[in-house]
């Protein structure tokens, strides 16, 4: 339904992104290097325009994902963290019952009329990210990220999407409010529970794998400005090798990145054993995986690649 | 370059087709959408057309190795090989792969007690009536040595039977607090800001009558794995059943392993137990295979449990513990779904012959991380396990197996 009604995006967009190589040049403009894979999804995610599932392990930066493509587009990008239990109230919108209620006392107070159409206004109205996303004046549409669909429950999950699907909110008190620009829509999910099937047929699918070596160093030299070059080289080789071990919690990218700034902040410029041994702690967050690294040494670790 | 322009509508059409005789569930919807994703992505080179196939057809990542197989089928023929860069080692015709499930070896001798003959279950009403008490009789007490059979006797009838009636059995999971609250008006409970502002329009504003939230419980998650190793194969029969009553009736999770991890919750989901067993035959591939318990409890945790599946669950492992792994291994990897579960209950059909004791390599390392270890090896023990999942405090101490 949501691609069936909108027939394209709108002529600003296309001017922006008129193909995949000028999106993933202007991901790489914001700091994010997306390989062709991802690239190609976030084009048709905001082009087609269809909301878009990525998956991947943890730490393969599907929510950083979601934030550059904001960036590029240079729209807000409202972010939805999904729970077990979310409901609409937190999804979507709620009235400020405390301001309601001061506004009675206050009305009493003063001795001013009070209509009910005065406490249920736009001023009393809680907007939570979903409303916020279909409120975005533009120019251009906002980025909606839903993350860890997969927590929230499949009622939840449907009640969504059929908000996306109308791209139209109706409260009660106030009317429908429809969107000018339909967001553009992300989620990611860790794949504790199948997600519907209405959802996975109107989504695109992009599975993150992790990336080579150089491209994490690459991802490393731009998170990490004052990092030296070959440390970003060596940590992404060793956190390849670590990963080859039968890991609890396998490090991500996220853990390269934690690493290699630790290594700054101790003025390591190439990985060694020594400093192998000093931050163990910043790669490998659970003891087992640590006893078993170390099991193989700092100098395995901090062997040459 | 591709030499001839390809119209994306034919060859979105051709793809789809494709892929879906290869198995996998695509629609003339997905086909729709890919023809529109290539007019935005004009498919310059084999990559370019490789991502926006991959990103408009799929929905999940285990559909990864028969896509790559069938566009690799598909395109690269078509292709100029100069600019291929997909792996060409994906075999070539995954779709086409021979996935018949062993036929359970049914032709077992009867048992002693089998010398009246089948059980009950046609005909006993239009007979006559001299004989319906007679029938009926023969059907109590049919029933009642076959609660007490070992599954791994039962005749192919019997089976039938059997099956039927662990159909019936009903697995439930001690409960939790959710996150979810309902309105309740014990003072003890959190105030609902909301619902009390709600209610106290209908007094004029003044919040006379306070409402509360009261956190609602749901029961926990549970979570199935099944050895269909050839050593659990008598018992596979049976516990394949209860497992897609469980998935079906009771929202659980469901995988089985031999030499690799399964996840069958999808196949068995449907509501026609035959139909849903075909399926979940027809998707592992491994049935009767060798059992390598550690690798299948370990990519349980660290592919599905870590990520929240198991966390606070009810485990029930169903298996007889011969693993070809390192007990070692198993250990380590019973440790970590420990962490995970709320509580880990154990299924070992052999532990009811006399004399048994959990000596095997793999059951011995696992057992010290198990919750309860019951035997299931019949109607009457699978009741057994019913009780183990429903018990509500994990028996956390030192002697952590309890024998009953």
């Amino acid at each position: 339904m949501t691609a069936a009604a909108r027939a394209g995006a709108e002529e600003e967009v296309q001017a922006r992104l008129p193909d995949v190589g000028s999106l993933a040049a202007a991901l790489d403009d914001v700091d994010y290097l997306a390989d062709p894979g991802l690239a190609t999804a976030l084009f048709l995610a905001v082009r087609l325009p269809q909301p878009l599932l990525l998956e991947g392990e943890p730490g393969v930066g599907k929510t950083e994902a979601a934030k550059a493509l904001a960036r590029v587009l240079d729209t807000p990008l409202y972010r939805l963290q999904c729970f077990e239990g979310i409901d609409a109230a937190e999804a979507l919108y709620e009235w400020n019952h405390p301001r309601q209620l001061l506004g009675i006392r206050l009305a009493e107070a003063r001795g001013a009329p009070l209509d009910e159409d005065d406490l249920f206004g736009p001023e009393y109205l809680l907007r939570r990210p979903l409303l916020q996303a279909i409120e975005h004046p533009g120019p251009r549409p906002a980025v909606l990220l839903l993350d860890e669909i997969d927590r929230a429950d499949a009622e939840f999950e449907a009640f969504t999407f059929e908000v996306l699907a109308e791209a139209a909110v109706t409260v009660p008190e106030l009317g429908t409010i429809r969107a000018a620009h339909p967001p553009v829509v992300v989620l990611t999910s860790n794949r504790t529970r199948d997600l519907h099937d209405a959802l996975t047929r109107r989504c695109l699918y992009h599975w993150i794998d992790y990336p080579s070596p150089d491209r994490v160093a690459e991802i490393v030299r731009r998170r990490v400005p004052g990092s030296a070059e070959p440390l970003a080289v060596d940590a992404a080789s060793a956190v390849t090798r670590l990963r080859s071990l039968d890991m609890v919690k396998p490090p991500g990218i996220a853990e390269v990145i934690d690493w290699v700034s630790a290594l700054s902040i101790l003025g390591v410029t190439r990985l060694d054993p020594p400093a192998v041994e000093a931050t163990w702690g910043s790669v490998l967050k659970n003891r087992d995986d640590q006893e078993l690294a170390r099991t193989r040494g700092a100098a395995w670790l901090a062997a040459e690649g | 370059m591709v030499q001839p322009p390809i119209a994306p509508g034919p060859l979105a059409v051709g793809l789809t087709t494709a892929l879906h005789r290869a198995g996998l569930p695509t629609t003339p919807e997905r086909a729709a959408g890919l023809a529109r994703a290539l007019q935005l992505v004009p498919p310059r080179d084999r990559a370019a057309l490789y991502w926006t196939c991959r990103i408009a057809l799929l929905t999940d990542r285990a559909q990864l190795p028969v896509f790559d197989a069938v566009f690799s089928a598909v395109f690269d023929g078509m292709l100029d090989p100069a600019d291929s860069r997909g792996d060409p080692t994906a075999p070539p015709s995954i779709g086409s792969e021979p996935r018949t499930r062993p036929v359970p070896p049914d032709a077992r001798p009867s048992s002693p007690g089998t010398a009246e003959g089948t059980p009950g279950s046609g005909g006993g009403d239009d007979g006559a009536d001299g004989v319906e008490r007679e029938v009926l009789l023969a059907a109590a007490s049919t029933e009642e040595r076959l609660r007490s059979t070992s599954f791994a006797d039962l005749t192919a009838e019997e089976l039938g039977t059997v099956r039927d009636l662990v159909r019936r059995l009903v697995l439930s999971t001690p409960e939790r607090r959710s996150r979810r609250t309902r309105p309740s008006r014990r003072a003890g409970d959190r105030l609902d800001l909301r619902r009390t502002v709600r209610a106290a329009q209908r007094t004029g504003g003044d919040p006379a009558r306070l409402v509360h939230a009261h956190r609602r419980t749901q029961p926990r998650r549970l979570v199935l794995l099944c050895d269909v190793s050839g050593s659990m194969e008598a018992y596979t029969r049976v516990y394949l059943t209860l497992l897609q009553g469980a998935v079906a009736g009771a929202r659980a999770e469901a995988f089985v392993f031999s030499t690799r991890l399964t996840r069958l919750t999808r196949q068995l989901s449907l509501r026609d137990p035959d139909q849903a067993l075909a399926r979940a035959g027809a998707t592992a591939s491994d049935w009767a295979g060798g059992t390598r318990l550690a690798h299948g409890v370990g990519r349980l945790v660290a592919d599905h449990g870590r990520r929240g599946l198991a966390r606070g669950a009810v485990v029930v492992v169903l298996s007889d513990g011969w693993a070809q792994d390192d007990p070692d291994d198993v250990a380590d990897a019973m440790r970590r779904l420990r962490r995970l579960a709320h509580r880990i209950v154990w299924v070992n059909p052999r532990r009811a012959a006399p004399g048994y004791a959990p000596l095997v390599g793999g059951m011995a390392a696992a057992l010290p991380y198990c919750d309860a270890f019951v035997s299931g090896h019949s109607l009457a023990a699978l009741e057994q396990v019913v009780a183990a999942v429903r018990e509500s405090a994990p028996s956390r101490g030192s002697p952590r197996a309890r024998e009953g």
